[in-house]
C-alpha cells in the first residue's frame, strides 16, 4: 500500500520525535477537548479515561463488596431475623407470615454470589485495574502524547460503562439477576427452567459481558500498539519500566483469551435462544425430556470458559505486580532486583498461563489422563511467580525504605501473594484438588490472591500515582489506617476460611445445617462475617480519602515528589492533553538508577556520563 | 546483559495499522475457538454431514471480486483518480452486500425441503450457523466501515482526499481483505470437513 | 432502628477519623520536619514486626486449634483405600509451603525493619546476582518436581478406571470383581440405584423418564433392570471395591463423599465414574470419634444421644446446581459384609407367605408371592400392559424365593437357639447349624445361578432336617418343617 511516511508525518498523534511540525501548531489545550462533554464525558485523553475507569471501578467495588456483606450475613447468621433488610431488598427477603421472621431468599443468595464474582473479577479487577493504570501510565511512561487511537480508547471505556449499565439493570429484574455462579456453567445457565436466575437475568448477563469483552479488546489493542510503536527516542524495550511490561503482556493475554470467552458466550446464547445444543445432552428438566437437545457437551463450555478464565487471573495479577515493582523500587530507593528476570518471569507467566486452564477442571469428568499435562504446567508456573517474590524481597534488602501508604500496600501485596500463591500449589496438584475442589479452600485461595493481593496492588498504585492523576496527595494518616485495617481484616476474613476448606466444607452453599459434617463452624462463620463487615467499613475511609483529596488534598508542589526516575514524573503537574508542553523527552538510561553514584535517583532522561554503562551494572 | 546504548529511532508499522492487525489477531482467536470446538465435536459421534450448497460458492466468488475491485479502488484513490475510485467503491460495497444476501439465501436453501437442515437439526448445522453467522456479522461490520467511506466519497468532500482519509481507506480495505480471506479459510474448512 | 443508629455511629466515627487525618496532615505541613519521615518509617516498620510475629503465631495456634476438624489430622482419617494418599500429599505440600511461608514472611518484614528509611542514607545500587537468582529458581523447581511426580502417580492410580475384564457383582469377593452402583444427580436430590443380585446396572435413557413411575428412565426391555432397586442411603460392605457410575438428569452436579475423598462431577449425557474401596465402617469411625472431646458432647438434634453416636458419612453435591444445591444430602453407611447382606436382603425384598397347612401336625407351608421383589421394575411395570419382560421373571423370582427359604431355615435355627438354654444340646445344635447355614445363606443371597441356588437350598434343608431328626428332646419350637409348595401361578 501507499506512502506510509506521508501519512505518518501529518498525523497529530504518533510520538515521532523528530516531528518538528509539532512545536508550532501543537497547543495541547486542543481542538477536540473544548466542551465539558468532550473533556470529561467522551474524553479522548488517556489520563481522563484512566480516571473514568478508576472511579467506575470503585463504584462497582462498593456494590460488589456490599453484596458480599449481605451474603456473608446469611452465612454467618443463617437463623437471624433479616426482616429489617426488607425495606432495601424487598421481595428478596422472605418473611414467614406466622413468626414475622425474615430470611434471605436462596435464589437471591445465589444471585448475590454470582454478581459479586462477576462484578469483582471483570468490572473491578480487570477494567478497574488494567483499565485505570494502563491508560494512565502507558503514554506517560513510554513518552507518548496519547494512545495510538484515542477514539478507540474512549470507546473502550464507554463499552465498559454500557456493560455495567446492562448488568446493573439486571439486578432489578423480576426473576432476578443471573444466579449460576460467575462461571456460568451450562446446563444451569443455558436452561431458563433450571432456575429463575437463568431466565432474563442470564440473557442480560451474557449481553453485558459480551460488551465487556469488546471493551477489553479495544483497550488491549490500544495498549499493545502504543507500547510497541509509540515509544519515545531511546526507550528501548529493556528500558521500559516493569509496569509497562506488565501492561503489555496483560494486554496480549487479554487479546488472545477474551475472544475465546466470547466464543463460549456466543454458543451459550445460541443454546438459550436458538434451540441449539452445543452444551446440552440428554436432559430431563421441569417434568420434560428435552428430546431435541442432544449431542452437546457441558464440558466444552468449561474448556472455552477456562481458556479465558485462567489467563484472566493473570490479567488481574500482572498489572498489580507491575505496579508493586515500581512502587517498591522507588520507595526503597533501589533498583528493582533482577529486572531482566522480572521481565522473563512476566513473559513466562504469560505463556504458561495459556497452558494450565484445565486445572480448573480436574473433577469435571474430563479424561483424567489430560490432567497430567495441566498439573505439570501449573506447578511450573509457580517458579516464575516465586522468582518475582524473591526479587521483591531482595529489592527491599539493602534499601532505604520510605514507608507510606503506597509502599505499605506494596509490602502487603507481597505478603498476600506469598500466602495466596502457596495455597495455589495445593490446588494445582490434581490428587489434592480431588478433595479440595469446590470447597472453601479454593475460595480462600482465590480471594487472597485476587480479592486481596490484586487490590493491594491497586491501592498501592492509587496512593502512589494520585499526584500524577490529580496534582494532590491523598491523606497519609487515613491511608495508613486503611492499610493496617485492611491487612489485618483481610487475613481475618480469609485465614479461617482455609480451615473450612480443609474440613471439606463445599462452596456455594446457602446454608450448612443440612449436613452434620458442615454445620460445626458457626463460630468461625460469624467471625468471618464480622471481620468482613469491619474490613468493608475501613474501605469507606479510603473512598472518602480519595474523593476528598481530589478537591482538598495537599497540593503537589514539585513535579517529581517521590524522587522517581520514570518519564511520567517529567510531565507538568495536572498536565493537559498531550502531556508534555514542549517536545517529548528522550530517554538515555534504564528506569532503575536509584542509589547510583551516591545519588538518590537519576531520571531516565539524564544522558549517560562518559564511560557510564547503562542498566544495573557497577 | 546488553542494553541499547545509543537511542534508536522507534518506527515500525504505523500505530493504527498495527492496532488493526492486533484486532485481527483477536478475531482470529474467536474463529480458532469455534473451529477447535468444531473439530473436537466432529470427532465424537452423531455428526450429520450435509453439502455446502451452491450459493456459498457464488458468494465466495462475490467476495473475492469485491476484494479485487476494492483493491483497484484504493489504487485509484492514491493515483487521485477520484471518479474511478467512487465508482469502484460503490461496486465493491454492493458486492459486499450481495455476499451477505447470498449467504442468507444459501441458508434458506438448506432450510428448504430438499435438505431440511435447520439450526438445531444437528451439531454440524449448529456449528455451521455459528461459523457462517459470526463471519457474516464481521462482514456487516466491514460493510459499515465501507459505507462511511462511501458516504464521504459521494459527498465529494475534500476532507476525504487527505492522508488521514487514505489511512482510513487503507484500514478499511485491510479489514475487508481479512474477512475475505477468513471466509476462504472457513469455506475450505467446512468443505474439507464434509 | 438499630441499624440506623449503627449506621450513624459508623458515620460519626468515620468523620472523626477523617478529621484526625486532616489535622495530622496539617500539623505535618506546618512542622515541615524532614526527619519526620524517619520517625514514620520506624513506627510503621515496627508495626510490621509486631504484625509479622502475631500473624505467624496466630497461624500456628489456629492450625493446632483446628486440627480436630482438618481432614487427614486428628480423628479425621480417610475412610477409603486411596484417601490416605490424598491426605499425605496435602500434608507433604503443607510441609514445604509452611517453610516458605514462614521464611519469606520473616524476611519480608524483617528487611522492612532493617532497611527502614533514614535521612541521608542511600539505597544499595545492587540490581542482580546470578548465583542467588539461580539458587532461588532451582530450589522451587526441585520441590515442584517432587510434588508433581508424587501427585501424578497418586492421581493416575486413583483415577484410572478398572480394567476391561473386571466384573461387576453384587458382593465382590474374588480379584477383579467390583460392586457398581449408580448415582444420578437431579434438582435437588440424588437417585441412588443398586444393581441387584445380577450385579449389573441396567440401561436407561432420558426420554423414558416419567415422574414417579420411572424417574431414571430405565429401559425395561433390558433384563438387567429387572432387579435394580433404588435407595435413599448408600450402604457398602467394607473393604470391597466400589465403582460409582455418576450421571445427572438436568444440570451439572457433583458426587462428593468427604470422608472417602470421593469427588467427581455429574454431567448430563456423559456418565462419569469414581472407583474407591471403603476401609472404615461407620461403627468403627463412631468408636474412633467417641474418644474425642468435641464428639462427646450432646448431639445438636437429639439430646439423648452423643454427637459421635449420630455420626454418619454423608453424600453431598459439590457443583452449583440451582437453589437447592446445599440440600442434596444422603447418608452413606459402611458396614460389615454380614450387615451388607442383611441390608441387601431387605432391599431386594420378596415375600413368603406363611400358611399353616395341616392344623393337626401344625406344619407350615410357605408360598412365594410372585412379583414381590422390591425393584422399580417389579413395583411399577411388572404385569402391566407396558411390561416387556413378561414371562422372563421366573429365574429371578426363583432365586429370591430360594433365598427366602434359606433365610427361613436360618431364622428357625436362630429362634431355636434363643429359646434353648445356653450350653444345652438344642443350643449347641442350633448354633452349629447356624454356622453351617451361614455360607449357604450367603450363596442364596447373592448367586445368580439357579443351579447353585437350588443346591444351596437343598443343602440348607438337609441341615435343618438333620437337626430336627437328631434332636434328643421333642422340639417345642414351631415346626422346622417346610413344605415346598407349588409356586406356579
Amino acid at each position: 500500500m501507499a506512502d506510509i511516511n506521508i501519512v505518518e508525518k501529518e498525523l497529530v498523534h504518533g510520538g515521532h520525535h523528530d516531528d518538528h511540525g509539532h512545536g508550532d501548531h501543537e497547543h495541547h489545550g486542543d481542538k477536540y477537548q473544548s466542551s465539558f462533554i468532550d473533556r470529561y464525558i467522551f474524553s479522548q485523553d488517556h489520563k481522563t479515561i484512566g480516571k473514568q475507569f478508576l472511579i467506575t471501578g470503585m463504584l462497582w467495588a462498593i456494590i460488589g463488596a456490599g453484596m458480599s456483606i449481605i451474603f456473608r450475613l446469611q452465612l454467618g447468621f443463617p437463623d437471624a431475623d433479616m426482616a429489617w433488610l426488607q425495606p432495601l431488598l424487598g421481595g428478596w427477603i422472605n418473611i414467614d407470615p406466622l413468626t414475622g421472621l425474615g430470611e434471605i431468599d436462596a435464589d437471591f443468595y445465589y444471585a448475590l454470589v454470582t454478581m459479586h464474582g462477576t462484578i469483582l473479577v471483570f468490572f473491578v479487577l480487570t477494567a478497574g485495574l488494567s483499565g485505570t493504570f494502563s491508560n494512565l501510565l502507558i503514554p506517560l511512561q513510554i513518552g507518548a502524547r496519547d494512545m495510538a487511537s484515542p477514539m478507540m480508547n474512549m470507546l473502550s471505556y464507554w463499552f465498559f460503562f454500557l456493560a455495567g449499565a446492562i448488568l446493573f439493570i439486571s439486578l432489578f429484574l423480576n426473576t432476578g439477576p443471573f444466579s449460576g455462579g460467575w462461571t456460568g456453567y451450562p446446563p444451569l445457565s443455558a436452561l431458563p427452567q433450571a432456575s429463575d436466575g437463568s431466565k432474563a437475568g442470564a440473557t442480560l448477563w451474557l449481553l453485558s459481558l459480551v460488551f465487556f469483552v469488546v471493551s477489553v479488546l479495544l483497550g488491549g489493542i490500544n495498549y499493545i500498539s502504543t507500547i510497541l510503536n509509540m515509544r519515545t527516542k531511546g526507550m528501548s524495550m529493556f528500558r521500559m519500566p516493569l509496569t509497562i511490561w506488565a501492561f503489555l503482556i496483560t494486554a496480549v493475554l487479554g487479546l488472545l483469551s477474551f475472544p475465546v470467552l466470547a466464543s463460549g458466550f456466543f454458543m451459550l446464547t445460541f443454546d438459550r435462544v436458538l434451540g441449539t445444543s452445543f452444551f446440552l445432552n440428554e436432559i430431563f428438566i421441569a417434568g420434560e425430556a428435552l428430546t431435541t437437545r442432544v449431542g452437546g457437551s457441558a464440558i466444552l463450555y468449561q474448556h472455552l470458559f477456562w481458556f479465558l478464565g485462567h489467563p484472566e487471573v493473570y490479567i488481574i495479577i500482572l498489572p498489580a505486580m507491575g505496579l508493586v515493582s515500581e512502587v517498591l523500587s522507588v520507595h526503597a530507593r533501589k533498583p528493582i532486583f533482577g529486572y531482566k528476570a522480572m521481565v522473563f518471569s512476566i513473559l513466562a507467566i504469560g505463556v504458561l498461563s495459556f497452558l494450565v486452564w484445565a486445572h480448573h477442571m480436574y473433577m469435571s469428568g474430563m479424561n483424567p489422563f489430560i490432567a497430567n499435562i495441566f498439573v505439570l504446567f501449573t506447578l511450573i508456573i509457580a517458579v516464575p511467580s516465586a522468582v518475582k517474590v524473591f526479587n521483591w524481597i531482595a529489592t527491599i534488602w539493602g534499601g532505604n525504605l520510605r514507608l507510606n501508604s503506597a509502599s505499605l500496600f506494596s509490602v502487603g501485596f507481597v505478603s498476600m501473594f506469598i500466602s495466596g500463591g502457596l495455597t495455589g500449589i495445593f490446588l494445582g496438584n490434581a490428587a489434592i484438588d480431588l478433595q479440595q475442589h469446590d470447597t472453601y479452600f479454593v475460595v480462600a485461595h482465590f480471594h487472597v490472591v485476587m480479592g486481596v493481593a490484586a487490590f493491594f496492588g491497586m491501592f498501592s498504585g492509587i496512593y502512589h500515582w494520585f499526584p500524577r492523576m490529580y496534582g494532590r496527595f491523598m491523606n497519609e494518616t487515613l491511608g495508613k489506617i486503611h492499610f493496617w485495617g485492611t491487612m489485618i481484616g483481610a487475613y481475618a476474613i480469609f485465614g479461617p476460611m482455609h480451615y473450612l476448606g480443609m474440613a471439606g466444607v463445599p462452596r456455594r452453599y446457602y446454608r450448612f445445617d443440612k449436613f452434620q459434617a458442615f454445620s460445626e463452624f458457626t463460630g468461625m462463620n460469624e467471625f468471618m462475617t464480622i471481620a468482613a463487615i469491619l474490613t468493608f467499613l475501613v474501605q469507606l475511609l479510603f473512598v472518602i480519602n480519595f474523593f476528598y483529596s481530589i478537591y482538598r488534598g495537599r497540593k503537589q508542589t514539585e513535579m517529581n515528589p517521590w524522587g522517581a526516575t520514570t518519564l511520567e514524573w517529567t510531565a507538568p503537574i495536572n498536565a493537559g492533553h498531550g502531556n508534555w508542553e514542549g517536545d517529548i523527552p528522550e530517554v538515555h538510561r534504564w528506569p532503575y538508577d536509584l542509589g547510583r553514584h551516591g545519588r538518590e535517583f537519576i531520571m531516565q532522561t539524564e544522558p549517560l556520563a562518559e564511560g557510564e554503562v547503562d542498566g544495573g551494572h557497577d | 546483559m546488553e542494553m541499547v546504548t545509543s537511542p534508536k529511532k522507534i518506527r515500525r508499522v504505523h500505530p493504527k495499522k498495527f492496532a488493526l492487525w492486533t484486532a485481527i489477531v483477536s478475531m482470529l482467536m474467536l474463529f480458532s475457538a469455534f473451529t477447535s470446538a468444531y473439530i473436537v465435536r466432529k470427532a465424537a459421534s452423531n455428526w450429520l454431514s450435509f453439502p455446502i450448497v451452491d450459493e456459498f460458492f457464488y458468494s465466495t466468488g462475490v467476495i473475492l471480486s469485491s476484494s479485487v475491485i476494492l483493491h483497484v479502488a484504493y489504487k485509484a484513490f492514491v493515483a487521485k483518480n477520484y471518479a474511478l475510485y467512487r465508482l469502484l467503491l460503490t461496486v465493491g460495497l454492493g458486492l459486499g452486500v450481495l455476499f451477505v444476501a447470498l449467504q442468507y439465501m444459501g441458508w434458506l436453501t438448506l432450510n428448504s425441503d430438499t435438505y431440511g437442515i435447520f439450526i438445531s437439526t444437528n451439531q454440524s448445522s449448529s456449528f455451521f450457523v455459528l461459523l457462517v453467522g459470526t463471519h457474516a456479522l464481521h462482514v456487516i461490520g466491514g460493510i459499515t466501515a465501507l459505507m462511511i467511506s462511501w458516504i464521504y466519497a459521494l459527498k465529494g468532500s475534500t476532507k476525504e482526499w487527505t492522508p488521514k482519509g487514505q489511512l482510513r481507506l487503507e484500514l478499511t480495505f485491510t479489514y475487508w481483505h481479512f474477512v475475505d480471506i477468513l471466509w476462504l479459510y472457513l469455506l475450505l474448512f467446512l468443505w474439507i470437513q464434509q | 432502628m438499630g441499624f440506623t443508629i449503627g449506621a450513624l455511629c459508623v458515620i460519626l466515627l468515620a468523620v472523626f477519623i477523617v478529621q484526625i487525618g486532616k489535622a495530622r496532615e496539617l500539623a505535618s505541613i506546618v512542622r515541615n520536619d524532614p526527619a519526620e519521615q524517619d520517625e514514620i518509617n520506624k513506627f510503621q516498620a515496627g508495626l510490621g514486626i509486631i504484625f509479622m510475629v502475631s500473624f505467624l503465631i496466630v497461624c500456628v495456634v489456629s492450625f493446632i486449634y483446628y486440627i480436630p476438624t482438618t481432614l487427614g489430622w486428628g480423628p479425621n482419617i480417610a475412610a477409603s483405600l486411596h484417601g490416605p494418599e490424598v491426605d499425605y500429599l496435602f500434608n507433604l505440600t503443607l510441609f514445604f509451603t509452611s517453610i516458605v511461608f514462614v521464611l519469606t514472611h520473616i524476611a519480608l518484614f524483617g528487611f522492612v525493619w532493617k532497611y527502614k528509611g533514614k535521612q541521608g542514607k542511600l539505597g544499595l545500587y545492587w540490581a542482580h546476582n546470578e548465583t542467588l537468582e539461580m539458587v532461588w529458581m532451582i530450589i522451587p523447581s526441585v520441590v515442584m518436581t517432587f510434588l508433581v511426580v508424587g501427585g501424578l502417580q497418586a492421581w493416575n492410580n486413583i483415577m484410572l478406571d478398572l480394567p476391561e475384564d473386571a466384573v461387576s457383582v453384587t458382593l465382590p469377593e474374588a480379584d477383579g470383581e467390583y460392586l457398581e452402583i449408580e448415582a444420578t444427580g437431579s434438582q435437588f436430590l440424588w437417585f441412588l440405584r443398586y444393581p441387584g443380585r445380577d450385579g449389573k446396572i441396567g440401561t436407561k435413557y432420558f426420554t423414558q423418564i416419567k415422574k414417579g413411575v420411572n424417574p431414571l428412565g430405565q429401559t425395561w426391555t433390558d433384563e438387567k433392570n429387572m432387579d435394580d432397586f433404588m435407595t435413599t442411603e448408600i450402604v457398602l460392605p467394607v473393604g470391597k471395591p466400589v465403582r460409582v457410575r455418576i450421571t445427572a438428569r438436568d444440570v451439572l452436579h457433583n458426587f462428593y463423599i468427604r470422608d472417602m475423598r470421593v469427588k467427581t462431577d455429574a454431567v448430563p449425557g456423559m456418565p462419569t465414574y469414581f472407583n474407591f474401596t471403603p476401609t472404615v465402617t461407620t461403627d468403627s469411625m463412631r468408636r474412633r470419634l467417641s474418644k474425642e472431646p468435641e464428639w462427646q458432647v450432646e448431639d445438636r438434634n437429639d439430646d439423648t444421644k452423643k454427637r459421635w453416636e449420630m455420626f454418619n458419612y454423608e453424600l453431598a453435591c459439590a457443583e452449583l446446581c440451582g437453589n437447592g444445591h446445599y440440600s442434596m444430602r444422603n447418608v452413606v453407611k459402611i458396614v460389615s459384609e454380614e450387615e451388607y447382606l442383611d441390608w441387601l436382603d431387605e432391599q431386594e425384598g420378596g415375600e413368603l407367605e406363611e400358611v399353616v397347612a395341616d392344623s393337626a401336625s401344625g406344619s407350615i407351608e410357605y408360598t412365594y408371592m410372585p412379583g414381590s421383589v422390591n425393584s422399580q421394575y417389579f413395583s411399577k411395570v411388572y404385569n402391566t400392559a407396558q411390561d416387556p419382560l413378561k414371562g422372563k421373571t421366573a429365574n429371578l423370582e426363583k432365586l429370591v424365593e430360594n433365598k427366602l427359604r434359606v433365610n427361613v431355615y436360618m431364622n428357625k435355627m436362630k429362634d431355636m437357639r434363643n429359646e434353648a438354654e445356653m450350653g444345652s444340646v438344642n443350643y449347641v445344635r442350633a448354633e452349629k447349624a447356624m454356622n453351617e447355614l451361614k455360607s449357604l445363606q450367603k450363596t442364596a443371597r447373592i448367586t445368580t445361578d439357579i443351579a447353585s441356588s437350588d443346591k444351596a437350598l437343598a443343602a440348607a434343608k438337609a441341615i435343618a432336617d438333620d437337626v430336627k431328626m437328631t434332636l434328643p428332646v421333642p422340639v417345642t419350637v414351631p415346626q422346622i418343617d417346610t413344605i415346598v409348595s407349588d409356586t406356579a401361578k
